[in-house]
């Protein structure tokens, strides 16, 4: 119904497009607008006491007032959707009238919006954020693993989205980041050294796999073997007795029992990263089982485990820890395994042991580090018989191209005193060679010749440097500085907009050289041409800044991590870093099929596959999978899984930890998935407190917060798909009881840090509900259904998401008949994602 | 621009460009005389905290019982207020959350934490730069490269200062020629790329159309902006920098002199704060790496000091553990005597204008438990003299205090990290 009634509304946009220029300002709306207002709005919406707030008598009419325009938009929305004039009061309002008025409204919006758009632009000039600042210099300079982003203030957030045109606004601070963040990358863009450095090489056996004889749970936890049997050695042994062969032994092998977790530091004795970069890590090792009498057994299965990066400090690290190297699978069987590391200088590695336990403390009778008691089958751990660093690895070509990005061809010898650089630059003739150089590097950062008049205070700059006797690399390297904190790159360029805003949409970065081309030579813009560059685009591997971003943006995945399960409630969640991180893989795969494998806008909400592990597996009660590696993976019918809906990760990040609230579930699908926020709560009504005693249910509570019909008709929006969603707990497990700390039944055991948790079982949940506009439903999978039923719903959604992202702004009123129409086109193959994302870059509205 | 009088100081390059030449700048010296009061804050943690028991007094508001360690500060009764059940929500860890005292960053140990602004920073952001210093960074025995209460907004660590002499000589002691020089040169290499933007963005907003107007001129808001910074730094380097009737301290090196130097430290934000130096003040004291260390003359620590407070209900342990808080609350207890008799401004003594937070990131250092923080708040503008409690189990926000106080300093804002409100029963 909707569809029809937009198709309509695309038709007299057509005809009010040809009078768009006899537009006035008058202040008055069409007399047809003004009696329907008069008749059906002011009774409540007046000067008197608005309500609501809201005084439509008073709302000015000039509709070249973006401002004003904006709150008209959500006059006509209201009124569309059919929420104003309340039922109640619309009786005497016909469908015929409703219409009608629908009509004129719109052709008066689009007509004003569109004169907007011709006037002061879509969207207002925008400068990078900062990740697309990172992105653009790592494209530009070659350096795929530049790390400067933090040293630039974190981007404002609107509807989740940084990529917001309005709020992407210049600061003395931003400034001073960029000349900070620029200079930065500029000195690790050049060569460190004449030659380059050969690797340093370090081989780790026997004691030196680890930094102590033990760690923090004990025995259970760690400790050396030889021949396969537990070998004790103690600090006197270490330090007086045995010889550096006998500490090196090949023989002793380390074993670990326990995840990375605080407290720890099992990292190789004595490494430091010596520099920032690279480093090939390989080590041979197998996955076992520590069965009683601390006897080893080989494993069941595999074993994940990576590595992460971080200072060598105590337990307690400070700073940074990061994943680094990828996981990889031990196996029962011993082998070796190849990854490599990223470290900055004075950084080593650590040991990462997936999903096993970590001891914590204890205090009840003294003060030790507890370890769960043994398993049947034994505490899971990983053996480890010796371990290689190699690196930091550099470039085969010397100077790396980085460097030559900037110096081209220049020779280079020992770094001077007084310059900044780590080599210096030799010219022998220092003008030239500095403006030659220059105007390639500008040229380079903006895709075409400048005037010369661009040149010119930049080489101004150089010049100056250059007379004071400032060494050529350094002056030539502030002319750098200085234009990578211009307008020139901070600013989203508006000469081939096109090709800019595509490849900052898909790459987060700045056209590669075959796009600027075809944008050059005029073929971009032909439709064929841009969706085969869209296709390449999306297959490259720099297509994953998108899965990121996007999935960081529209689905909130930035903040997975914001809460840690309550430990009292959720005991078997303590310290599970690697569910966490499996989550986000999971969401991160499914969308990236969606687009790549084309598949349907339904999917969103319900599929019969996900992406999963081993522990994704066991999370989702599914039979085993071994391995760490994320795989698509067929789900059962009686599983409620499968869609983004009910990924882990959303049913975290909605939950706080401790409780899950309808309310803020509900609320995230409305706005996310289907495209209808709710408006903001009132003021004066606080939120409810979920009772964590397990006396009453949310839905109780919620009952009486909602009683006032005032709330009731919001709720009962948002909150249906929210209670479809209790069935998962704050770490999307299923659940058919609520858990409390007070009232139920007792529940005793030891949680994976081996602390005794007791909680409660309590109420049982009741997931059913009905859809304002639609059936009943007794659970999610009945809901998934209904909301899988509306497919053009979720697509509408997704363009609408993506425009945001793609654009930097909402999709605009006069637009809305272009996305339907992108609709329109997709319908009868189901509104594939892929196909969505190809006709929406294919559109008027993305090449405007 | 945010402070007027700043900005008509005479012509800035012209300034810059004057490398090694002493200004007389009498708009600044002016500018502090007309100001009111000031208000001033000294932010103190002990990563290990003290002892739970002894510290929390019994009974609540006025007219609560002190405890043995509050016993300490009596004759300061009126001029203090302790806490309790404070604590920042979701910072837990152990020692790892020593770094998010001031800050309230959440989940220190998980992977890709990255820390948040801390008080001292965000009031500075609010207060604009003052003084020579808009911050102070202190610590003692601290481990300079790992910890520090004081982060940026992109939660970079800002290295704290832990040798007195050299404060003392960034504060009193007028660079070398060469020192200024570079500094300036370094400015002045920022200053003349600011030019060029300028210039450069003159000729792109020469050839756009009217409708990125409003951004363009942000950029150039911004080139101006930053050159009234830059232009401060140069101005304070300088600027002849005040002078002083004490002595250069001398650093004690031996970690071992745990409250000698702790002591010191305390001196020399005392000094800060006479001097107009700084007007925030962040103090780490790094129990963490501090070795067996002298108690009193008499008594040396069993253990290194955070193996100390593992004390695991030693008996010899906690009576050794309360020793050294008695001795942490004497060195408050001078504190507040200094401050509290000397005077800078007409309308009260120091200790009137200077909030002196004392506190840890620790409830419980023997099972590094996060909640329930030991926190006292001596002077500045509050009622003071009363036992503030919240609920042990449903700790209130740290930050509400936070809000409280730099609502004091002339903030206007309800927010600053997990804060819900300013602290409801305090003013």
């Amino acid at each position: 119904m909707i569809n029809a009634k937009l198709q309509t509304l695309r038709v007299s946009g057509l005809v009010v497009a040809l009078i768009v220029f006899s537009l006035s300002t008058k202040a008055e709306l069409p007399e047809d607008i003004e009696a329907f207002t008069e008749n059906h709005c002011y009774d409540c919406h007046d000067d008197a006491n608005p309500k609501g707030d809201f005084d439509l008598l008073s709302l000015p009419r000039d509709l070249s007032d973006q401002k004003v325009l904006t709150k008209w938009i959500g006059v006509f929305d209201r009124i569309e959707k059919g929420e104003m004039p309340p039922p109640e009061k619309a009786e005497k309002l016909s469908d015929e009238e409703r219409s009608r008025l629908l009509t004129s409204l719109s052709e008066q919006l689009v007509t004003a919006d569109r004169h907007l758009i011709a006037t002061i632009g879509r969207a207002p000039l925008r400068r990078l954020t900062r990740s697309e600042f990172q992105d653009n210099l790592r494209d530009l300079l070659d350096m795929p693993n530049l790390d400067i982003r933090d040293k630039l203030p974190e981007d404002r957030v609107s509807h989740g989205f940084t990529k917001v045109a309005a709020l992407l606004d210049m600061s003395r601070v931003h400034l001073d980041a960029y000349l900070e963040a620029s200079e930065a990358a500029l000195l690790k863009a050049v060569a460190p050294s004449v030659k380059p450095a050969s690797p340093k090489k370090w081989r780790f056996t026997g004691t030196d796999l680890f930094s102590s004889l033990e760690t923090f749970g004990g025995r259970e936890a760690m400790f050396f073997l030889k021949n396969g049997k537990m070998n004790r050695i103690s600090g006197s042994q270490l330090s007086k007795e045995m010889t550096p062969e006998q500490k090196r032994d090949p023989k002793l092998e380390l074993a670990i029992f326990r995840s990375a977790t605080w407290p720890y530091y099992g990292y190789p004795r004595g490494f430091k990263a010596p520099e920032d970069g690279a480093y090939r890590v390989r080590f041979s090792g197998r996955a076992v089982r520590q069965v009683e009498g601390f006897r080893i057994v080989p494993a069941h299965g595999p074993l994940s485990m990576s590595f992460r990066s971080r200072q060598p400090s105590g337990p307690d690290v400070s700073g940074d820890v990061q994943e680094t190297g990828g996981w990889m699978d031990l196996l029962p069987e011993n082998s070796d395994f190849e990854t490599r590391v990223r470290l900055k200088t004075g950084e080593t590695f650590e040991y990462s042991l997936h999903g096993l336990p970590v001891p914590f403390i204890r205090t009840d009778g003294g003060f030790f580090y507890d370890y769960p008691p043994l398993p049947p089958e034994g505490h899971k751990g990983g053996v480890i018989r010796w371990l290689e660093v190699e690196g930091p690895i550099v470039s085969k070509i010397w100077p790396p191209p980085s460097h030559k990005n900037l110096f081209g061809d220049l020779p280079i010898s020992e770094k001077l005193p007084g310059s900044k650089l780590r080599v210096s630059i030799l010219s022998e003739s220092p003008e030239e060679d500095a403006t030659r150089l220059f105007r390639q590097f500008a040229d380079r950062v903006t895709h075409k010749p400048l005037e010369d008049e661009d040149y010119e205070p930049f080489l101004r700059l150089i010049q100056a440097k250059l007379d004071s006797d400032t060494p050529f690399g350094d002056a030539v390297l502030t002319g750098y500085q200085a234009f990578l904190c211009s307008g020139h790159f901070l600013y989203l360029p508006e000469t081939e907009a096109l090709a800019q805003r595509l490849s900052h949409l898909l790459w987060n970065s700045r056209p590669d050289e075959q796009m600027q081309k075809l944008a050059k030579n005029g073929s971009l813009v032909k439709r064929k041409v841009l969706i085969e560059e869209t296709n390449r685009l999306i297959a490259d591997p720099k297509f994953e800044r998108f899965v990121n971003g996007f999935t960081n943006e529209w689905l909130n995945l930035r903040d997975l991590r914001r809460d840690i399960p309550d430990n009292r409630l959720y005991p078997e969640y303590r310290k599970d870093d690697y569910l966490v991180a499996s989550m986000e893989e999971e969401t991160r795969a499914f969308f990236r099929h969606l687009i790549r494998d084309n598949k349907p806008a339904k999917h969103i909400v319900d599929a019969d596959y996900s992406f999963l592990n081993d522990r994704l597996a066991r999370h989702y009660q599914l039979p085993r999978i071994p391995g760490s590696e994320i795989r698509k993976v067929h789900l059962p019918d009686w599983s409620p899984y499968g869609g983004i809906l009910t990924q882990a990760s959303i049913l975290k990040h909605t939950a706080n930890g401790t409780t899950t609230s309808p309310v803020l579930r509900g609320v995230w699908a409305m706005e996310k998935i289907l495209g209808n926020p709710p408006p903001p709560p009132p003021k004066s009504i606080p939120a409810i407190e979920p009772d964590i005693r397990g006396a009453t249910t949310i839905r109780d509570l919620l009952a009486k917060h909602t009683e006032a019909k005032s709330c009731a008709g919001c709720h009962a929006r948002f909150d249906p798909i929210g209670f479809a969603l209790e069935n998962f707990d704050v770490m999307g497990a299923w659940r058919d009881f609520y858990r409390g700390l007070e009232k139920g039944e007792k529940i005793t055991g030891y949680d994976p840090a081996g602390h005794p948790f007791t909680y409660y079982i309590g109420q049982e949940v009741d997931a059913s509900g009905k859809l304002l506009e639609g059936d009943s439903f007794s659970d999610i999978r009945e809901l998934k259904k209904q909301l899988a039923s509306r497919p053009r719903i979720l697509a509408r959604n997704f363009l609408y998401q993506l425009t945001l992202y793609g654009t930097g702004t909402k999709v605009r009123f006069s637009e809305r008949s272009e996305v339907e129409k992108i609709l329109n086109s997709c319908e009868n193959k189901d509104y594939p994602i892929g196909d969505l994302v190809r006709e929406l870059i294919g559109s008027e509205l993305f090449r405007r | 621009m945010q402070n007027p009088r700043r900005s008509s100081v005479q012509n800035r390059r012209q300034f810059l460009r004057g490398i090694g030449v002493s200004l007389a700048l009498p708009t600044l010296a002016k500018a502090s005389e007309v100001s009111p009061p000031p208000n001033r804050m000294l932010l103190i943690s002990n990563n290990l905290g003290v002892l739970p028991g002894p510290f929390f007094p019994e009974g609540s508001g006025p007219d609560y019982t002190p405890s043995p360690l509050l016993n300490q500060l009596s004759e300061f009764r009126d001029k203090f207020t302790v806490f309790s059940g404070l604590s920042h929500p979701n910072v837990a860890g152990g020692h790892s959350t020593e770094n998010c005292f001031l800050t309230g960053a959440k989940d220190p140990t998980g992977s890709g934490f990255r820390n948040s602004i801390s008080l001292d920073q965000f009031a500075v952001k609010h207060l604009g730069q003052q003084t020579r210093f808009p911050t102070l960074n202190l610590g003692v025995n601290i481990d300079k490269a790992n910890r520090s209460l004081s982060w940026t907004r992109d939660g970079v660590l800002i290295p704290a200062e832990d040798k007195p002499s050299a404060l003392f000589r960034r504060m009193f002691v007028q660079g070398n020629p060469a020192e200024v020089e570079r500094r300036l040169h370094q400015l002045q290499d920022r200053g003349s790329i600011l030019d060029v933007l300028r210039d450069d963005m003159h000729n792109i907003q020469r050839r756009s159309g009217g409708e990125d107007k409003d951004r363009l001129d942000q950029y150039f808001t911004s080139i101006r902006e930053l050159e009234v910074q830059l232009h401060a730094a140069g101005e304070w380097e300088q600027k002849p920098k005040p002078l002083t009737e004490e002595e250069p301290p001398e650093d004690i090196l031996d970690r071992a002199k745990f409250f000698p130097k702790f002591d010191l430290m305390l001196r020399m934000a005392q000094l800060a704060f006479e001097s107009d130096s700084t007007r925030i003040v962040t103090l780490m004291v790094d129990g963490f790496a501090t070795p067996v260390f002298e108690i009193s003359e008499e008594e040396k620590s069993l253990n290194g000091y955070h193996n100390l407070s593992h004390h695991g209900q030693a008996k010899e342990k906690i009576a050794q553990l309360e020793r050294i808080d008695h001795q942490q609350m004497k060195l408050l207890r001078s504190l507040f005597a200094r401050l509290d008799n000397t005077s800078l401004e007409e309308s009260g003594s120091l200790l009137a204008s200077t909030m002196v937070l004392f506190g840890s990131n620790l409830g419980d250092a023997n099972v590094h438990n996060c909640t329930n923080l030991p926190i006292l708040l001596a002077g500045g503008e509050f009622q003071h003299g009363q036992h503030i409690q919240f609920d042990r189990a449903q700790n209130a926000p740290l930050a509400n205090l936070f809000v409280s106080m730099i609502q004091k300093m002339g903030i206007e804002t309800d927010k600053f990290s997990s804060s819900t409100g300013p602290l409801g029963s305090f003013s």
